[in-house]
Order: structure tokens, then C-alpha cells, then sequence
């Protein structure tokens, strides 16, 4: 198993638990609250790390400016998908949607960064897509009775 | 017009942007992983976060609503474990990213946690699964095995 392969895998865990915390999170505060309490306890993991990892600096404006982006986009990415569940919008249709946001990672990826993607990997990343959004799908009242 | 027709367009506008935005995200990790370590990027990442936070602070000490003490002890515990969590899940996607894996793979890949959500849902909190997550399952499993081919 690729080295890569084992740490995606490890945030598929993470980011996987995380939606069901989250769901018990926002069962007793406001889905904004919640969001300012995870980025509290992102301040503090940085704080942890700061302190722990001992971090060495010197980097190019490029890959700095890069990391805050991501920082900023994943946030804001966040909220709006909260705006848009809160916009009227029905979760099983908004949460599919937004699940598509991967083909524009790959797409970015193969144009900007010259990325080669083999058909079988092509194949994986639309199976993916589809997965994402079947697995995001409320079950149906008829299911969960 | 009527109401529904009034709103659509505002949530599929949100549900875009989110999709540029966590698109984007996915590419410029990529970027950052060629010249910063995990540690650093979860440094500045927590740096661009904060613009955002200060406006959703912001906006809870002027909107939210008051929560009972106790139902809020609860969800503030909850969401700040959904932090720490999310926190150890981008330095993981990262180090992925770092250690060689492609913005193209390991974005689809990472995409599928809701596998994990569901089979946590299922086993913790009893929740029944319908014929479309289950097919979505299964298709995860396929998806990983192509990508990592």
C-alpha cells in the first residue's frame, strides 16, 4: 500500500468521525457556534503543534501564501455549505451537490499542475464522486422505519 | 414569484461557492505540500482561518440564540472534538499530499469519509441505512481500489 494512500486513508478516518460529532454538536447549539468552537480547537491544535513540532520557518512566499489559502478556503468553504442548507436549501440535494467539489480539484490538478491520471484512476475519481453523494443521501422514512 | 422560487437560487449559489472553494482548497494544499511540512501548514492554515472566525464570533454574539447551559456545555464539547478531529484529519491530508499522493487521487479519496460517517451512524447511534448508502458503500470500496491502482 502506497505511504500516501495510508495517510488519506487516516483523514478519511478523522473527517469521518467528525460527522458524527457534528451532528452532536449542532443537536444542542446553533450550527454557527458550533463552527467557532471548531476553529477554537483548531487554534488550539496549532498551539499544540507550535509547541510540540518545533516547526523550522524560511519558507518561499509561494508555499506560505498556498497553506493560508488553504486555511481560508476550506473555512469559507465550510460556511457556506452551512448558507446553504440554511437558504431553503434540502440537505440531501445540497450535500450531493457540494460533493462534487473533488472534480474540480482533478480537473485544476491535470490542467494547472500537470498531473497524469491513468483511466483507471479517472474511473476511481467519478466512482468516488458517486459514492460521495449515495453515501450523503438521508435514507428514506420507508428505510429507517 | 413564489418563496421557493425566491430561494433556490441563493442555496444553489451558496452550494457552488462551496464547491470553488473546497475545489481550490484541494489544489492549493497541493502547492503548499512542495515546500511546507505538515506542522507548518496546519500553522498558517489556522492563520487563514482566522478572519472567518472573528466574522462567525462575531455574528454569534450578536445573533445566536441562547442555549440552556447544559445542552450547550454539551455541543460546545461535541463541536470542539469535531476540531481537534478535523484539525488531525487535514494534517493527515496533508502529509498525504506531502509524502507523494496527488491533489487529482487524494481529493476523491479523502471525499469518501462519509463511508466512515455512516458506519459510525449504524454502529453508535442506531441509525438505519437506506438501498442508495448502502450502493454508495460498496461503491466506495470500488472507488479506493481504482484510484490507488
Amino acid at each position: 500500500m502506497h505511504i500516501w494512500l495510508r495517510f488519506a486513508a487516516l483523514a478519511l478516518v478523522f473527517w469521518g468521525i467528525t460527522g458524527v460529532t457534528q451532528k452532536l454538536s449542532t443537536n444542542s447549539i446553533s450550527s454557527e457556534r458550533s463552527f467557532l468552537w471548531f476553529c477554537w480547537a483548531m487554534v488550539a491544535l496549532s498551539a499544540a503543534v507550535l509547541v510540540v513540532a518545533h516547526p523550522h520557518w524560511g519558507l518561499g512566499a509561494l508555499v506560505v501564501w498556498s497553506s493560508i489559502a488553504g486555511g481560508a478556503l476550506n473555512g469559507l468553504g465550510a460556511w457556506t455549505s452551512f448558507r446553504a442548507l440554511e437558504s431553503g436549501g434540502k440537505a440531501s440535494i445540497v450535500i450531493s451537490l457540494i460533493s462534487l467539489y473533488p472534480l474540480l480539484t482533478v480537473g485544476l490538478a491535470v490542467v494547472l499542475l500537470g498531473e497524469p491520471l491513468t483511466w483507471m484512476q479517472m474511473a476511481g475519481a467519478v466512482v468516488a464522486i458517486a459514492a460521495a453523494i449515495l453515501l450523503s443521501l438521508e435514507a428514506s422514512p420507508k428505510a429507517e422505519a | 414569484m413564489s418563496a421557493e422560487k425566491r430561494t433556490r437560487p441563493l442555496w444553489l449559489l451558496w452550494s457552488i461557492a462551496t464547491i470553488v472553494l473546497w475545489g481550490l482548497w484541494g489544489l492549493v494544499s497541493k502547492v503548499a505540500s512542495n515546500g511546507v511540512d505538515v506542522y507548518v501548514n496546519q500553522l498558517l492554515y489556522t492563520v487563514g482561518l482566522a478572519p472567518l472566525m472573528v466574522f462567525v464570533g462575531w455574528k454569534v454574539y450578536k445573533h445566536s440564540p441562547r442555549e440552556d447551559a447544559k445542552a450547550r456545555r454539551k455541543g460546545v464539547f461535541w463541536a470542539f472534538l469535531t476540531g481537534i478531529l478535523g484539525g488531525l484529519g487535514n494534517l493527515a491530508f496533508f502529509q498525504a499530499l506531502v509524502k507523494g499522493g496527488e491533489a487529482s487521487i487524494v481529493s476523491p479519496v479523502t471525499a469518501l469519509f462519509p463511508m466512515v460517517t455512516v458506519l459510525l451512524a449504524v454502529i453508535f447511534l442506531r441509525e438505519r441505512l437506506g438501498r442508495t448508502q448502502w450502493v454508495g458503500l460498496a461503491l466506495a470500496f470500488v472507488a479506493i481500489y481504482l484510484l490507488s491502482a
